[in-house]
């Protein structure tokens, strides 16, 4: 012990990372996470996976530092972020990274599934990677929405009587799952504790659960990237590809797909060019999100008043197309039917879109069966987020 | 007695309305075109420089020419008619309309210069920017932003009209009128749709054109042409090959046809509801006029309108499918099954709610129960939720249809060439049903205002107040 007291530091921390390395193997698992091949073109556009794991992970930090003040009671939880907001330094800042960091993670989440739609990397065998993916983005909007409820301003109370109504809906189980959920008739105190259960146990370890799965996909099948990586060059295609495959490096060639599409013409270590841009990307939408919570932070409405009649509730941004479905079909039976079967099937479709869309086209083009609906549906998203947001905010 | 017939208002309301209406719809049908034409030129050079296809390169270049003309005719229609009818004729209201909305006429005009600039700048020089292709591309696009902030700015004054929101005090709200957004995206995809229609009718006229040339050239080869019968049996004897064969420009007009087709019913799919949200809000900011439009006077002209959506689908589908069976495609029974519901769906949309001119002539008759019951009213045809129900059906067989054609086209099952004349006559019939669509809109939304020239604020009689000047003391 003496002896390795009186080393240089450095020798001391290469002896040290020794003794770890022989008992945990880190050597080989930052090779195996380091070393490995990905398509050479289009690489910009992989940074989107990337860059939703740092901002999961800044939801974490900044979601821990929360958690150290606020308080999850229906009476004091207003006040503990009142508290942040006014009398702790960072205690804003750290609230609006949370809140900013989490708009952009969805916008960031939707660009990565869009371009994975786009390439068709979700096709065999990679069907579970777009599951896990799918689930998680829904899971990232069931913990935007559920962030959003625990502050019990007005904008919060509402957001909670309004989402734990939905259910409602439902025919048969709708009911139950409001009383489930709102721990009664009415939201109150077991409302919030349920909600904060959700939102800091739950979904957070079924997140990580599920970005275990998708990173050990990932790795498995190899990133996928694009039909332009997959195209020939030569007189000879079966032979051009059999060569490739043939030198094809780890974690290349990807088995059980169709022999173009087992390795890429050309690839790129993912140390040091794939990583560095991911780091690029991943930097400059972390600086963003330092800015707008600096200067934005996050709001705070009035305290929740359960009694007001004049409080006008709106939804986030992300939940504006939604909400605009639910205003353009008014009656019950209308929303029970049309918006659960359409967002249900809708969403259901989403995730099994690897099931039924199974030919071996990889050029968006090649496939208007998918590509037609996919669009239209992505252009419905965008038209009605725009005219809620002319609707609830008067642009 | 001069000075009294210099102040006073020309002609009549009637006969004003008429004249303004008549200018606006043709006017309104240029702008939307050359609007809609500057952003598919954007799509077909871009296209045409990624892929090196003549098709695309010619359109880009047609549709530019095209722009340049129709917009050489336009201008003199704004310039010499529009202004003309609306000072003359509707002077008291234009001014007070151009002091309300001051800035945006000046923004209009400003762009228009700026469009001007651009548009002959490109038509001029189209073959000396070959060479430059990217600049060529970089002033088509800035020439479709700045029609689309064109369209921005009169969709200000509009939308003010129907829904003024206090614009008259503050200029922000003028432009942040509830209605102005849902306005803004109803003009940006409906002006494509109109242009994709034109290019249709245009492609249609073209091929029937050229096969007509060429049936009589066939005909007159091979029979002496004595009679119409002789001359008839000549086009359809065996083994005379079809007229596509002969006219090497067949292929690109019948391609232009279905370029035109997608483009109008594909973007009409997002005009249902996007005009479903515009009439909401003007449910709730407007809603004497939503009334009249809904279930006052106008309501049985909204039922042309939902008429004719439903045509341009069941044209579209229509296209498709027997596009698809001329050139033996496979998925021509999914077209005909979208195409058997969509008239169906139609058929239920255009359903009338109530058989009188509007719903408060069948309560002030005392008949307002369901016709079974001896009344007048219909609920097969209320809007909520047959009518919706309708609409979302037709809307969802309209996506399925272009999808089918699409698979059959990307899989070269649609080999362009093999179109029929009688097809053509589709394409006809699409672009004067959109063309019909558009003015019935206009009819409507302009005169839901009545009796307003500005919902709320200015009276359509208030045109007619003529003050008499001072008379000099005797």
């Amino acid at each position: 012990m003496l002896r390795f007291a009186t080393r240089p530091l450095s020798r001391r921390f290469r002896s040290g990372y020794r003794w770890v390395d022989e008992r945990a193997g880190t050597t080989d698992l930052v090779h195996k996470g380091l070393y490995e091949a990905v398509p050479d073109r289009g690489a910009w556009a992989y940074t989107l996976g990337s860059a939703t794991l740092v901002l999961i992970v800044l939801q974490f930090f900044t979601g821990i530092f929360l958690l150290l003040t606020y308080v999850p009671s229906f009476a004091s939880a207003w006040d503990s972020l009142r508290f942040l907001q006014t009398s702790d330094r960072f205690g804003n800042w750290v609230r609006g990274m949370h809140l900013w960091s989490a708009y952009v993670l969805i916008l960031v989440i939707g660009l990565h599934m869009l371009r994975t739609f786009l390439s068709a990397s979700y096709k065999r065998p990679r069907e579970l990677n777009w599951v896990s993916g799918g689930i998680l983005f829904f899971l990232v909007l069931g913990l935007a929405i559920t962030g959003a409820m625990l502050p019990m301003d007005n904008a919060g109370y509402w957001t909670t009587v309004v989402v734990t109504n939905i259910p409602h809906y439902l025919p048969f189980i709708g009911d139950a799952i409001r009383t489930l959920w709102r721990g009664g008739d009415f939201v109150g105190p077991i409302t919030l504790t349920r909600t904060f259960a959700i939102h800091i146990w739950v979904l957070p370890f079924l997140l990580l659960a599920l970005i275990g799965a998708h990173l050990y996909l990932l790795r498995r099948h190899g990133e996928f990237g694009a039909w332009v990586n997959y195209s020939t060059t030569t007189d000879d295609p079966d032979r051009e590809i059999a060569e490739r495959i043939r030198r094809a490096e780890p974690p290349y060639p990807t088995l059980r797909i169709e022999r173009q599409y087992a390795a890429p013409r050309k690839t790129v270590g993912f140390f040091p060019n794939q990583l560095f841009k991911d780091t690029v990307v991943s930097i400059v939408l972390v600086a963003i999100i330092f800015v707008f919570g600096f200067i934005a932070g996050a709001p705070l409405d009035a305290r929740a008043d359960p009694a007001t009649l004049t409080y006008v509730p709106s939804p986030e941004w992300f939940y504006l197309p939604l909400d605009q479905l639910l205003v353009l079909t008014p009656q019950t039976y209308l929303i029970a039917f049309g918006v659960f079967l359409l967002v249900g099937l809708g969403s259901l479709a989403l995730i099994l879109l690897p099931f039924y869309d199974r030919s071996p086209a990889r050029r968006p083009l090649s496939r208007p069966e998918v590509l037609v609906p996919g669009l239209f549906l992505a252009f419905m998203v965008v038209i009605l987020a725009v005219l809620g947001v002319n609707r609830l905010y008067g642009l | 007695m001069l000075a009294a017939s210099l102040t006073a208002v020309p002609g009549n309301l009637f006969g004003n309305g008429l004249a303004v209406a008549l200018v606006v719809l043709l006017h309104v049908q240029i702008a939307t075109f050359i609007t809609g034409a500057s952003t598919l030129a954007v799509v077909s050079e871009s296209i045409a420089m990624a892929r090196n296809d003549p098709r695309h390169a010619r359109l880009s270049h047609d549709l530019v020419k095209a722009s340049a003309y129709v917009f050489t005719f336009g201008s003199a229609v704004a310039i010499f008619f529009m202004i003309w009818v609306l000072t003359a004729l509707w002077g008291l209201f234009f001014v007070d309309l151009q002091r309300i909305t001051f800035y945006m006429f000046v923004f209009e005009a400003a762009a228009f210069v700026v469009e001007i600039a651009l548009l002959y700048s490109v038509y001029a020089n189209w073959g000396r920017l070959e060479a430059y292709r990217r600049a060529r591309l970089g002033l088509l696009v800035l020439l479709a932003v700045v029609l689309w902030f064109q369209m921005f700015f009169i969709n200000v004054v509009a939308s003010y009209m129907l829904t003024p929101n206090g614009g008259d005090v503050n200029q922000l709200s003028q432009v942040l009128n509830p209605t102005f957004l849902p306005l803004q995206l109803h003009r940006t995809v409906g002006n494509i749709a109109w242009a994709g229609a034109v290019l249709a009718f245009y492609a249609g006229l073209r091929y029937l054109l050229a096969t007509r040339r060429a049936r009589r050239e066939a005909a007159v080869g091979t029979v002496p042409a004595r009679s119409v019968g002789a001359m008839s049996a000549s086009r359809f004897a065996p083994g005379s090959p079809p007229p596509a064969a002969r006219d090497s420009r067949l292929p690109y007009w019948d391609w232009l046809g279905q370029w035109g087709v997608l483009w109008a019913v594909g973007l009409s799919l997002f005009q249902i509801w996007i005009g479903y949200s515009y009439a909401k809000e003007v449910q709730l900011h407007a809603f004497p006029a939503w009334f009249r439009m809904m279930r006052g006077a106008l309501s049985n002209v909204f039922l042309v309108q939902i008429f004719l959506l439903g045509m341009i689908f069941i044209l579209g589908t229509l296209y498709f499918w027997r596009r698809m069976t001329a050139s033996g495609a496979r998925g021509t029974r999914t077209q005909i099954v979208c195409l058997v519901i969509i008239v169906l769906a139609t058929l239920l949309a255009i359903q009338p709610a109530w058989f009188a001119l509007s719903l408060p002539d069948v309560q002030a008759a005392h008949l307002d129960r369901p016709w079974w019951d001896g009344g007048l009213l219909n609920p097969i045809g209320d809007f909520i939720p047959n009518k919706v129900f309708a609409l979302v059906v037709i809307m969802l067989c309209g996506l399925v249809a272009i999808t089918s054609y699409l698979r059959a086209y990307s899989r070269g099952e649609v080999r362009m060439g093999e179109t029929t004349r009688r097809l053509q006559g589709v394409l006809l019939a699409l672009g004067v049903t959109v063309s019909l669509m558009m003015a019935t809109m206009g009819v409507i939304r302009e005169n839901s205002r009545q009796p307003f020239l500005i919902h709320g604020e200015l009276r359509l009689q208030h045109q007619q107040i003529v003050t008499t000047p001072p008379q000099a003391p005797p």
